[in-house]
């Protein structure tokens, strides 16, 4: 307003105005600056809550990362206080070996082994030779996080990892075909994964058999030595073997497991290796496809343009003219 | 492949990819509007342009089709696959297309190369593109036949990897672990999908779908001296 008085109609008083102007600038300035002493309290507090989120988030954070993260990576092959499945059972690790050993082993097994540690060689022939699989982005961090979780979870009666417990039931028939649905996709996986034949095949399958990408679980019984619940876990799609070799997918169901497990023992005393025909049959049914579609292109497009001159002269041949 | 490799192509790359995608191809939209375009050929030869265009067209919409839906509905596929007959029939349709295109590519290369005229009008880039495109195709191929049944394992690795991709946060866990055909798949697509603004692919922002539901348009001379034709 002043500075608006002091502007007389057609007539401007200049120190005036630039007076009320300076003024003006001032007292805005001091609204918007309060003076350090006012703020800094409020400022302080601020960056002490801040300080404080950034502290413990990480840490509460970790907490329950390092559960999932577990879950995700070790669960397949390691549970704690619920026996050995690839991996031994890691209750109560920490007390077997030493804390900065046990860091280095899960940030590199296979440096451990190729340096010939006598404790990693024993535990990589524990492992019938399965090598435990280098995690990707595992730093010395995640691996403390990781044994101070298996530390607490030793220390409960009941681990939230001791693993799935699987039926010991003998097999029935129901069983064997309620294995084969399941395998063959006619019954869905009750966590949604593909079923089994989109990567393996048995024999007996028909048609063009099952999928190669995974290997052929015609002898998988033997392989992994019969019926235990190291086995039955190691079909679980989250096994060490479909962790280096495929792709991550939801895990298997215990009374899925039960079925595919009778499935592979039915298949270990029936089924022979028959030579794989299903690839050429494949390709050959491909082929004649494509051709039977080109056929299929030339009659639709036959009355497509070819070309002026030729037509031309044939119709000049036609009626005898040269 | 280490670590360090797979972030680089399944992480990085395709982001890349994109983004050069878009850029270049609106940029070279303003600067040079004419140039979307495929440049037909049709004109200087149409013998062997009928068994390269044709093929290779229907072949490699259907498989592109294909890896849509099921990167768009994984579990109907799934679902469908889950009567082995309905698997075989779709994997064989699927390589059928493939074998298609590939054909139809065949064709396209030994036309561009034999025939002088059409080689007259062919730019050093239609030849990356072709090399290109028959790695893409002979890999896609080859990890049908080798690898089935991939419109099932699709659901499992490349639906969550390229979904993940979306959400701008890549997992190449999912892609990590597959047989390197597949890998090298994969890493052809984000290269083609990388150059599609340098090439004549660009044609395909500009294919004139209205064509398919538009009235027919009757043309004719204008002027009294056309009228008697």
């Amino acid at each position: 307003m002043e500075l608006w008085l002091s502007m007389k109609k057609n007539q401007v008083d200049i120190p005036a105005f630039k007076r009320d102007y300076i003024t003006m600038l001032n007292e805005d300035s001091k609204r918007r600056n309060p003076g350090i002493k006012r703020i800094l309290p409020q400022a302080l507090l601020w960056i002490a809550a801040a300080a404080l989120v950034i502290t413990l988030c990480p840490r509460i954070a970790a907490a329950q990362e390092t559960a999932a993260f577990f879950k995700q990576n070790c669960a397949s092959c390691h549970t704690i206080g619920g026996g050995r499945l690839t991996g031994p059972d890691l209750k109560d690790v920490t007390k077997r070996q030493d804390r900065a050993w046990l860091r280095d082993f899960i940030m590199n097994p296979q440096a451990k082994i190729n340096a010939g540690d006598p404790y990693a060689v024993k535990l990589h022939e524990e492992a019938r030779g399965v090598l435990m699989p280098s995690i990707p982005g595992m730093t010395a961090e995640k691996a403390d996080f990781l044994l101070d979780l298996v530390e607490a979870e030793s220390a409960l009666p009941e681990s939230q990892f001791k693993g799935l417990q699987i039926s010991n039931e003998p097999f029935t028939p129901e069983d064997i075909q309620r294995g084969i649905a399941l395998f063959t996709g006619h019954q869905r996986l009750k966590n949604g994964g593909p079923a089994c034949i989109s990567c393996h095949t048995i024999p007996g399958l028909g048609g063009l058999g099952g999928g190669q990408l995974g290997p052929d679980l015609t002898r998988v019984y033997e392989r992994l030595q019969g019926r235990t619940a190291r086995q039955c876990m190691a079909l679980s799609p989250r096994h060490a073997d479909h962790a280096v070799h495929s792709c991550a997918m939801p895990p298997l169901d215990p009374a899925e497991i039960h079925a595919l497990v009778a499935l592979f023992e039915d298949t270990a005393k029936n089924g022979r290796i028959l030579p794989n025909v299903a690839v050429l049959n494949f390709s050959l049914l491909g082929l004649g496809g494509a051709v039977l579609v080109l056929v299929l292109f030339d009659l639709i497009w036959r009355a497509r343009f070819r070309s002026v001159r030729r037509n031309l002269v044939q119709d000049n041949q036609l009626r005898g003219l040269p | 492949m280490s670590n360090y490799h797979d972030l680089l192509l399944f992480a990085v790359l395709p982001y890349l990819s994109v983004f050069v995608l878009l850029i270049v191809s609106i940029q070279r939209y303003r600067a040079q509007t004419f140039s979307f375009s495929s440049l037909s050929s049709q004109f200087l030869e149409n013998k062997m342009h009928f068994w390269a265009l044709v093929p290779f067209h229907y072949g490699i919409l259907t498989v592109i089709a294909g890896h849509f839906v099921a990167f768009c509905v994984p579990r109907s596929i799934l679902a469908w696959n889950s009567v082995p007959v309905r698997l075989y029939i779709l994997e064989v349709s699927a390589l059928i297309a493939g074998l298609l295109t590939l054909l139809g590519l065949i064709h396209m290369i030994a036309r561009r190369a034999t025939v002088s005229k059409i080689r007259t009008v062919t730019s050093k880039v239609d030849w990356v593109l072709f090399a290109l495109l028959v790695v893409q195709i002979v890999t896609g191929i080859l990890v049908a036949v080798l690898y089935p049944w991939g419109s099932s394992w699709y659901a499992a690795t490349m639906t969550p990897y390229l979904w993940s991709l979306l959400q701008f946060n890549p997992d190449i866990t999912y892609v990590s672990a597959l047989p390197l055909m597949v890998k090298l798949h994969i890493v052809n697509a984000f290269i083609v999908v990388g150059l599609f603004p340098f090439t004549r692919l660009v044609h395909i922002l500009v294919v004139p779908n209205p064509y398919l539901w538009r009235r027919t348009q009757v043309v004719r001379w204008y002027g009294e001296a056309r009228r008697a034709g």
